[in-house]
């Protein structure tokens, strides 16, 4: 056992090194801003993993948590922006245009890096644990919280565009500032930002890693196999639901962070339902629960997306493409390019042991669960 | 009946009603610390729905159940659980996508708290007490092997295997041998044999020929509430408990 989580800690080792390399044989600005770009997607990918294929939680609005870090990241850079982009009393533009007179309260401490910087991770997070205590403390599950996650979503991007003195509504914040820290510069067309980003995903999949390693993830991990039967060993199921449910929109606020950095503004798109089921697909590919794998997953349809983006005609088929992926990995491979991957080595592997398997599966009661848990 | 022991558990006047139908009825039970209990009746008597009562998964309508002297009727499922009250169920249900080994790191539940199990990673179970509890239940070769993978007979087994695992002071057992072979069956009773006294157990069963083996004092239950209570003998030989398994085929094959 312990060897198979050495081999793993080695694979997600490699695979991170790869990607913090790359800049050595990759030094176009414009391509590394656009591969950080994919690397975001990576983050997001690990965290609906967590949640979707640890936890049995599918959050169809990944994006806002994602959404809410980008903000976070975006108000502290525009307070940073210089005079052009500012009014009076270094009121941000948009405010000016909007009869602002005074900061709003809310953008106050955004003035402050380390303010900010923990705002980014812990306004999703503290959101996320919000709307799970309500709907896994009432027991909501399955479909009704995927459609939950999906209606909040709408309502925050609602709410986002409607206030548009503070947020700037559809137009988003623009004209940012570029993020500085500890005297170093990140333009967003640079390999630093690039590494930057690059850091952030092995912080993210290492992280998770570990979450999913401890016992903690083995019990969410039962909880989706059976919530039900977990309660009656003592654990508060609607308390570990909620925590990887922020855990996960941690990382997703912190993956918005860096978002903002890449693309140099943040749009209310960016809470929108065309991401989130996005990220559904990529982590459906790539195998929802295998971390990496989703990781991947996400990277091979972004970058695959971007390649294509190139052609016209490509990027209007490139919707109909997606569907048909995903229809096609559903039904194929339920646990994604991961599960096939591992089958694969298995298979080529026979060592490990017998199969007693298929010969026991046929007990009628087999199928069945308690209390009619999913 | 026969313990002037302080019960560990007691049930007094619970009744559920399930959109009107009484499913248990007024039901009196007691059951001393470290006894073995058994709990028959025909099918439909309500066994399974008592079993649900005590351990949360179902709500009394009214009454009081009471566990080592305190009301836990109120409290939710994992509160109860950590009060010391464990659950077999009746369709075998563990966690099919995870190894032996893994389910019975999950039943090892001492330690319930979300940050506490988060520092914890597998080499810190108690893994010579899993080991030790795997022997007993004849899983020792299967530690890796995915639940789904088990035998009916060995998923029933890991179950038990689970509880153990948890160690509870009161385990219910609802029908621990079905669908298990002669042998597995007698392999069963020999370890409630050996659990006697250190757990108190709870156990619904069908097989009469197990009961004799495990029980001291029997409870039958009929239409949702206490029919009789008493040795095997006694209960085999009550003119009420004869009448109550007519048409179901007679007490030896309810
Ligand atoms: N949740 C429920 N809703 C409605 N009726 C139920 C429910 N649970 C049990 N019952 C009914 O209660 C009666 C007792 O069931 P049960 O306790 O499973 O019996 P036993 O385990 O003794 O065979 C049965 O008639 C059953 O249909
Ligand atoms: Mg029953």
């Amino acid at each position: 056992m312990s060897g198979k989580v050495s081999f793993q800690i080695l694979t997600y080792g490699v695979v991170c090194l790869a990607i913090l390399l790359l800049p050595i044989v990759v030094d176009d600005a414009f391509l590394l801003n656009k591969y950080s770009r994919y690397l975001v997607s990576g983050m997001l990918a690990i965290a609906l993993s967590l949640s979707w294929g640890y936890a049995g939680i599918l959050n169809l609005g990944q994006a806002t948590t994602f959404g809410l870090g980008s903000y976070c990241m975006a108000m502290y850079l525009k307070l940073k922006t210089v005079p052009i982009h500012t009014g009076s009393d270094g009121l941000p533009d948009f405010m000016v245009w909007n009869n602002v007179t005074e900061l709003p309260w809310i953008w106050v401490p955004f003035h402050s890096t380390a303010f900010a910087l923990a705002a980014g991770i812990l306004v999703p997070a503290l959101f996320a644990a919000l709307l799970g205590w309500f709907m896994f403390g009432g027991r909501v599950t399955g479909v009704y919280a995927a459609i939950i996650t999906l209606a909040v979503m709408v309502v925050v991007n609602l709410i986002i565009i409607d206030q548009q003195s503070y947020t700037g509504g559809f137009n988003g914040l623009t004209d940012l500032a570029q993020f500085e820290l500890f005297g170093f510069e990140f333009d967003a067309y640079s390999a630093s930002t690039y590494y930057l980003v690059a850091i952030g995903l092995t912080i993210s999949l290492f992280l998770s890693l570990a979450v999913t390693r401890s016992k903690t993830g083995l019990i969410l991990q039962a909880v989706r196999d059976q919530e039900e039967r977990v309660r009656f060993f003592g654990y508060d199921v609607a308390l570990y639901k909620t925590f990887v449910f922020a855990f996960s929109a941690a990382i997703a606020g912190f993956a918005g962070m860096f978002y903002t950095i890449v693309m140099e503004f943040a749009s209310p798109t960016f809470l929108g339902v065309p991401l989130s089921l996005s990220i559904v697909i990529w982590v459906a590919v790539g195998g929802r629960q295998s971390l990496l794998g989703a990781m991947l997953g996400a990277l091979l349809v972004t970058g695959v997306q971007g390649a294509l983006s190139e052609s016209e005609t490509f990027l209007e088929t490139w919707t109909l493409i997606m569907g048909a992926l995903f229809v096609l990995i559903v039904l194929f491979l339920p646990k994604g390019l991961a599960g096939a991957f591992s089958a694969l080595i298995d298979r080529l592997a026979p060592a490990s042991r017998a199969p007693i398997s298929q010969a026991v599966e046929n007990s009628p009661k087999a199928e069945a669960h308690i209390g009619g848990a999913a | 009946m026969n313990t002037s022991r302080e019960p560990l558990l007691s049930l007094r006047e619970a009744t559920v009603s399930f959109q009107g139908f009484i499913a248990v009825d007024h039901l009196d039970l007691d059951v001393g610390k470290g006894e073995l209990r058994c709990l028959i009746g025909p099918n439909g008597a309500g066994k399974t729905t008592t079993l649900d009562l005590i351990c949360g998964k179902s709500r009394i309508t009214s009454g009081e159940i009471s566990f080592k002297g305190v009301p836990i009727h109120a409290l939710k499922e994992f509160q109860i659980a950590r009060a010391g009250i464990g659950r077999k169920f009746q369709v075998p249900s563990v966690f099919r996508q995870l190894t032996v080994r893994e389910n019975l790191s999950i039943g090892q539940s001492r330690a319930t708290g979300v940050l506490h199990n988060l520092l914890k990673f597998g080499s810190n179970d108690d893994r010579s007490r899993l080991e030790e509890i795997a022997v007993l239940v004849g899983l020792r070769d299967e530690m890796e092997t995915l639940a789904a993978h088990l035998s009916h007979g060995q998923t029933q087994w890991l179950e038990i295997a689970l509880i153990l695992a948890q160690d509870p002071a009161l385990i219910l057992m609802d029908e621990p041998t079905a669908g298990m072979t002669a042998h597995e069956t007698a392999k069963t009773a020999t370890l409630f044999n050996r659990l006697r006294g250190k757990h108190t157990l709870i156990v619904v069963e069908h097989d009469m020929g197990f009961v004799r083996d495990i029980a001291e004092t029997i409870s039958v239950m009929h239409q949702g509430r206490l029919l009789a209570q008493g040795t095997t003998d006694e209960v085999a030989n009550d003119p009420r408990v004869r009448e109550a398994y007519l048409g179901s085929g007679g007490i030896g094959h309810a």
